[in-house]
C-alpha cells in the first residue's frame, strides 16, 4: 500500500493549470513556507479519513442495491407469496400482458401505463431531440457569444423550474389554450399536451449534452470540411453530426430517462384515466391518431401518484403498484447500462 | 468516422438549403427563449394578484377561502437546509474519494455508474424506497424526517459529482506544490484543494438546494401533504407539508374554493424564489471570476 502522498494523485487534471500563480497566494505567500506537522497523530488522521471516504462512496453503492432491494421485496410480493403478504399472488402475464386494470373487481392489467409511459415519452423525444441536438449544434458551432450565453442561460433556468410549476402551466395556460382553438372546447388533457410539457423539461437536458459533444469535436473536421468548400450546414449535417452522433444518442437516452421517469407534471395534465385503451378502441373516429392524442390517459408514474395513497401495504393492489416502480428503476439501470455502452462505442 | 472524403457541391440550393437550415436554428433557439419568457411572464402574471403580505404571513385554510402559506414556505426552507445537512457531508465524502483515492481503474468506473444511476433515478422511485423504509419500516410516518432523509438521495449524487468535478479542476502544480511542502495527503485536500475547489462546490450547492426546493414527488410520499398547526415547528415528527406539495395538493384536492389562486400564488413565489437563486449562482460566480482573473 503506498503510504507516500504522491503515489495516487488522479492524473485527470489535464484541464486545470490555468492562473495558477495567481492563486498561488492562498497557501500564505509572504509568511513564507507554511509548517505542515507530520505527526504520527496525523498520519493516523490520513488513514481514518480515507477510510471515511470510502464509507461514503460505499454508501452509495449500497444506496443503489438498497432501493433495488427494498422494491423488489415489496414489487415481487405481486408475483412470489413472501412473507407478510396478504394480497392474492399474481401471475406475470396477467400484470403485463393484459390492458384490464379493474383493481376492486381483482384485475391488474398494467399494459395501459407501460404502453402510456412509452407513448408519451416517444412523443416527447419526437420533438425535443432533434430540438435539442439543432439547440446544441447552434449554440456550439453556430451563435455568436451573447446569444450562446443568453442560451446557456435559458437552459439552466429552464432545467431549475420545478415539475409542479410546469404543471400547473399546462393545467392552466395549455389546455385551455388548446381546448378553445382546436378543439371546440373539448377538453384537451391528454398524450399531446404532456408530451409537450415534458418536451420543453427535458431539452435541456439534450442540449446541454449535445453541446458539450460538438464542443469536445477536434476543431479540424469543422475546418476541414469547410476547406473543401462545405456550407455551414453542409459541414454541420454531414460531418459534425455523424462525429458526435454516440454521444448524441446519449444525450437522447438520458433525456429519456428523464421524460420516464416525471410524474407530477404529467399527472397533472394527463388526464389520469387507467381504462383509455378501451376508451380508444369503442371510440369510431375517423382519425384515430389525433384522436389518441386528446385521450385522456395515464402512465406508469402518473398512476402511483393517484393511486398509492389509496391503497394499504401489502394488498395485492399496493403490490402491483409498487411492482410498476420496480419497474421504472430496472429501466433506468438498463437506460444507464445503454449510455455505457454508446460511450464505449465512442472510443473504438 | 468513414474514411470516405465527402464531397461538398456548392450550387445555388445548397446556397439557399445553407441559408434556411441557419434562419430554422436561430428560429429554434430563440422559440426557447420565447417559451421561456412566456412562462415566466404567465406564471407571475397569474400570482400577482394573490401575492401580498398576508398570503405569505397566514396560515392555510383547510375549507374556507383566503389562506395563506406561511408554514408551507418555513417547512421548504426547513427541509431543504435539513436535507442539504445529510447530503453534504456524505456528497463531499463521496466526491473527495473519487477525485483523490478512487485512481483511475475499474473502482472508479463502478462508483461513477452508481452516482450515475442514482442521479438518473426518477424521483418518484426514490419516493417509493422512502415510504417503504422510513415512513413504514422504521415507522416514522410522513414526517420532516423522512422527508428530509429521502430528499438527501435526491442530493447525493448532484453534490458527489460537483465535488469530484471541482476537484478534479484543482491545477496539478498546487498539489504538487503541497506535497513539496512535506503536507500529507490529508492536508492537502484540505488545506489547498478543497478551498480552491470551494466556489465551484458552493455554486453546485445552492442549484441542489434549488431542485430540493422544487421536488415534490418524493415529499407527498414521505413528509406528506399536511402542514402543523403550531408555527414555528421544529419537530421533525410532524408531517411537513412544502411549497410544491401544497401547489399540486390543493390543485389537485379540490376542497379548496379558492384552490387556483392559491395554486397561482405559490407558484409565483416558487418561481421568484428560484430567480433569486439562479442570480445569486451568477453574481458569485461572476465576483469569483473577476477576482481570479
Amino acid at each position: 500500500m503506498p503510504d507516500a502522498p504522491e503515489a495516487s494523485i488522479p492524473a485527470a487534471s489535464q484541464r486545470g493549470g490555468y492562473s495558477a500563480e495567481a492563486r498561488m497566494d492562498s497557501p500564505s505567500a509572504e509568511a513564507g513556507v507554511p509548517a505542515f506537522r507530520h505527526s504520527r497523530l496525523q498520519r493516523l488522521a490520513d488513514r481514518w479519513a480515507r477510510l471515511g471516504f470510502l464509507a461514503c462512496s460505499l454508501l452509495v453503492v449500497g444506496l443503489i442495491g438498497g432501493i433495488l432491494f427494498f422494491l423488489a421485496t415489496r414489487g415481487l410480493a405481486a408475483f412470489l407469496p413472501l412473507a407478510g403478504n396478504t394480497g392474492r399472488v399474481l401471475s406475470f402475464s396477467e400484470v403485463f400482458l393484459s390492458a384490464d386494470w379493474a383493481p376492486s373487481s381483482d384485475r391488474f392489467g398494467i399494459l395501459p401505463f407501460i404502453a402510456g409511459s412509452l407513448g408519451v415519452t416517444g412523443l416527447a423525444l419526437l420533438i425535443a431531440a432533434p430540438a435539442g441536438v439543432l439547440t446544441g449544434v447552434f449554440i456550439a458551432k453556430m451563435a455568436p457569444a451573447w446569444m450562446r450565453n443568453l442560451m446557456r442561460q435559458v437552459m439552466d433556468l429552464l432545467v431549475g423550474i420545478p415539475s409542479v410549476v410546469y404543471g400547473i402551466f399546462g393545467l392552466t395556460v395549455v389546455l385551455p389554450l388548446v381546448s378553445r382553438t382546436w378543439l371546440e372546447d373539448a377538453p384537451a388533457s391528454g398524450f399531446a399536451v404532456s408530451a409537450l410539457i415534458l418536451a420543453v423539461m427535458i431539452v435541456p437536458t439534450i442540449v446541454s449534452l449535445s453541446t458539450d459533444a460538438f464542443e469536445s469535436l477536434p476543431s479540424s473536421l469543422d475546418e476541414g470540411a469547410q476547406a473543401l468548400g462545405s456550407s455551414r450546414w453542409q459541414a454541420i449535417w454531414r460531418v459534425l453530426i455523424p462525429a458526435a452522433r454516440p454521444r448524441l444518442l446519449t444525450a437522447t437516452v438520458l433525456g429519456l430517462g428523464r421524460a420516464i421517469g416525471e410524474a407530477m407534471a404529467v399527472q397533472m395534465v394527463i388526464g389520469n384515466n387507467p381504462q383509455w385503451i378501451a376508451l380508444m378502441r369503442e371510440s369510431t373516429d375517423r382519425a384515430p391518431f389525433l384522436r389518441a392524442l386528446f385521450t385522456p390517459a395515464a402512465t406508469l408514474t402518473t398512476e402511483l401518484v393517484q393511486e398509492l395513497p389509496n391503497t394499504a401495504a401489502g394488498s395485492t393492489w399496493n403490490n402491483v403498484l409498487f411492482a410498476m416502480g420496480l419497474l421504472l428503476y430496472l429501466l433506468t439501470m438498463v437506460l444507464i447500462l445503454a449510455t455505457r455502452r454508446l460511450g464505449r462505442g465512442r472510443e473504438a | 468516422m468513414n474514411a470516405a472524403v465527402p464531397v461538398f457541391r456548392r450550387s445555388r440550393t445548397s446556397k439557399a438549403v445553407d441559408r434556411l437550415m441557419r434562419g430554422v436554428l436561430w428560429a429554434i433557439a430563440l422559440l426557447f427563449v420565447a417559451v421561456l419568457i412566456l412562462f415566466v411572464g404567465a406564471i407571475l402574471k397569474q400570482g400577482w394578484p394573490v401575492l401580498n403580505l398576508g398570503f405569505l404571513t397566514k396560515m392555510p385554510e383547510t375549507l374556507d377561502a383566503g389562506g395563506g402559506i406561511k408554514p408551507q414556505i418555513f417547512n421548504s426552507i426547513y427541509l431543504v437546509m435539513l436535507s442539504l445537512a445529510i447530503s453534504l457531508p456524505v456528497g463531499l465524502g463521496a466526491g473527495i474519494y473519487m477525485a483523490a483515492y478512487a485512481g483511475q481503474g475499474r473502482a472508479l468506473r463502478f462508483l461513477r455508474l452508481c452516482i450515475e444511476t442514482l442521479a438518473a433515478t426518477p424521483s418518484i422511485v426514490l419516493a417509493l424506497f422512502g415510504m417503504i423504509v422510513f415512513v413504514q419500516a422504521m415507522g416514522w410516518s410522513f414526517s420532516i424526517r423522512s422527508g428530509a432523509l429521502t430528499l438527501a438521495l435526491l442530493n447525493i449524487p448532484i453534490i458527489t459529482r460537483v465535488t469530484e468535478v471541482s476537484l478534479l479542476a484543482v491545477p496539478q502544480e498546487l498539489r504538487e506544490a503541497s506535497y513539496g511542502l512535506g503536507a500529507t495527503k490529508l492536508q492537502t485536500i484540505f488545506k489547498v484543494a478543497l478551498p480552491y475547489a470551494a466556489t465551484g462546490i458552493l455554486t453546485g450547492l445552492v442549484l441542489t438546494a434549488g431542485r430540493a426546493f422544487g421536488e415534490s414527488a418524493i415529499l407527498v410520499f414521505t413528509a406528506g401533504t399536511n402542514a402543523s398547526a403550531q408555527f414555528p415547528d421544529f419537530r421533525l415528527t410532524v408531517p411537513g407539508e412544502t411549497l410544491s406539495v401544497h401547489l399540486w395538493y390543493v390543485t389537485s384536492d379540490g376542497t379548496l374554493p379558492d384552490a387556483r389562486e392559491i395554486a397561482a400564488g405559490t407558484a409565483a413565489v416558487m418561481i421568484l424564489v428560484l430567480l433569486a437563486l439562479n442570480l445569486l449562482v451568477r453574481l458569485v460566480d461572476r465576483t469569483i471570476r473577476r477576482r481570479t482573473r
